[in-house]
């Protein structure tokens, strides 16, 4: 459950002879796997992205998820994004609960579950506010509520801390290192920071721009549970050093 | 978890706000200053006048304007002859606004779903868009033959010109509103399992409808234009018709009572408009500088 793979996947926009933005990409991402993809902007990572969430189509090869073949976005890939992208007109509640009550589930289903989640993101007591009445990382807690009370196979989120204050950004890693400790679903995490790729993911997969590749791949041992502070660990910095040396030695 | 210091205050603090008395003095302040320009512009009217007339007995003063409204408001019929001009202006309002009301909910019918069509399907717009746009410079006053050719001299060839009017820039607003969805809000309902239905009505309409409401505004200015000339020449009842015939029997008074009369009824109007906007978009009020 959550498998993804992509067999020689390109992307190419604005027709045949437009810009490449992903070159044969071969990838996979087991079973419960959390993947942290990392690049500078403009090198495809959100490009693999949407076309993994099926919200763009591939222009060549094969991307399967759980065996099949992605045509289309649905609630069995939940999608965090950047700027959360909730919907301004409905309340936290609303929001949270939107995914399930499209989708037809009773609501004396998905309110328990709803409520547990709004509590897990510490936002029962906001339940009734706009999402212009929230910060930054409030607004994201609900992003990712709404996509856990659907309980997805596979979580992609695309930068969803980079707008985010440094502090704001510290407290949501933490959170999203218990929940996923919790659940233990398949995460792909696109960043273009390194502390936040090592502290979260069990593999960090470098990408490089035109044409968008990923060159390295790198697997992340530190040991689990982790929590933010092992970001200044001896064993951390290791990493970031390898990781970082790795970078240097690719054109920008 | 660590929550940081700036996380704002729960909602409620935010929408409600506690009665304040400089506010108090600054909306009192506004009527003030709402009311000084017409005001000046009565008196100056008033003093321009001599025995009650302006420009040589071609227009009344204000006073007389003022009498004869309330003769015309609330005067009781007396004697043998049956003066249109004693007591029936509620009912002229009446007939007016009704017909505005229902030729503004038929454009809204109309204008709102074909909007969100052509904003959201290329097929739509491709279709249906240009003969919109042939049609629109067509003005409301050139289609009244049409409408007294097949509706008569009746109510509904009043209804007819105001939806014609009102229509435009309902569904031109409405269009725009559903072209400039966000991508990211569409993407999230998709990801949601949201079917392309959902997706019109929960996603794409709410998103359209700041827009909606500023052609639901114009539109409404349009109809009650639309419903003076088609009473004026259409239909026998209403603002439009009196003030056309109280122009025919010499009646100036009458005319410039029932002119101040329209510019009342449509204020009033398009403030309830302002109103349910107000209500309906409470989440866009909250972004916005000028709260």
């Amino acid at each position: 459950m959550g498998m993804i793979s992509f067999k020689s996947v390109s992307k190419t926009y604005g027709g045949p002879a437009g810009v490449l933005a992903l070159d044969k990409v071969d990838f996979q991402i087991g079973e419960g796997e959390f993947v942290a993809l990392l690049g500078p902007s403009g090198c495809g990572k959100s490009t693999l992205l949407n076309l993994l969430a099926g919200f763009e189509p591939s222009s060549d090869g094969v991307l399967t998820f759980d065996g099949k073949t992605i045509s289309r976005p649905g609630p069995d890939r939940g999608v965090v994004f950047q700027e959360a992208a909730l919907l301004p007109w409905l309340t936290v509640w609303e929001n949270v609960v939107f995914g399930p009550k499209v989708q037809g589930v009773p609501k004396v289903e998905y309110e328990k579950k709803a409520r547990e989640i709004l509590e897990i993101v510490g936002l029962e007591k906001f339940h009734g506010a706009l999402p212009v009445q929230l910060s930054g990382g409030m607004r994201q807690r609900v992003g990712i509520a709404r996509v856990l009370v659907m309980e997805p196979r596979a979580l992609l989120m695309d930068e969803p801390f980079g707008a985010l204050d440094a502090q704001t950004r510290l407290s949501m890693q933490q959170l999203l290192l218990e929940v996923w400790q919790r659940l233990n679903t398949t995460v792909l995490f696109v960043t273009h920071d390194i502390d936040e790729a090592i502290l979260l993911a069990d593999r960090v997969c470098v990408m490089t721009a035109r044409p968008g590749r990923i060159t390295r791949d790198i697997p992340i041992t530190l040991p689990r549970p982790r929590s933010i502070d092992d970001l200044t660990t001896t064993e951390f910095i290791r990493f970031k050093a390898l990781i970082m040396a790795q970078m240097r030695g690719e054109p920008h | 978890m660590t929550v940081s210091a700036s996380e704002p205050r729960p909602a409620s603090t935010l929408v409600r706000r506690r009665p304040d008395p400089a506010r108090l003095v600054g909306s009192l302040w506004r009527y003030a200053a709402a009311i000084l320009l017409p005001l000046a512009l009565v008196v100056l009217w008033q003093l321009a006048g001599r025995d009650g007339a302006v420009a040589g007995g071609a227009l009344p003063t204000p006073s007389r304007v003022w009498d004869a409204w309330k003769i015309w408001a609330f005067g009781t019929p007396t004697g043998m002859s049956l003066s249109p001009y004693v007591g029936t202006w509620a009912e002229s309002v009446l007939f007016s606004a009704q017909r505005v009301a229902k030729g503004f909910a038929l454009a809204i019918v109309v204008g709102v779903p074909l909007g969100i069509l052509i904003g959201w399907s290329k097929l739509a717009q491709a279709m249906v868009d240009p003969t919109i746009q042939w049609l629109r410079p067509v003005p409301i006053t050139a289609w009244l033959p049409i409408s007294i050719a097949i509706f008569g001299i009746a109510d509904f060839g009043a209804v007819f010109l105001i939806t014609i009017g009102a229509f435009y820039p309902i569904v031109i607003n409405t269009t725009q509103g559903a072209r400039d969805v966000e991508t990211n809000w569409i993407r999230a309902a998709q990801m949601m399992g949201a079917s392309r239905f959902d997706i019109l009505r929960r996603i794409v309409l709410p998103a359209a409808l700041p827009s909606i409401f500023t052609g639901l505004r114009i539109g409404l200015g349009i109809g009650w234009t639309a419903v003076i000339v088609s009473e004026m020449v259409a239909v026998k009842s209403g603002l439009g018709y009196v003030l056309w015939d109280a122009y025919y029997v010499g009646r100036m008074d009458i005319v410039i009572a029932d002119m101040v009369s329209i510019g009342l009824v449509g204020f009033l109007s398009d403030w309830l408009i302002v109103r349910l906007e107000m209500w309906v978009l409470r989440w866009r009020r909250l972004q916005s500088f000028n709260k």
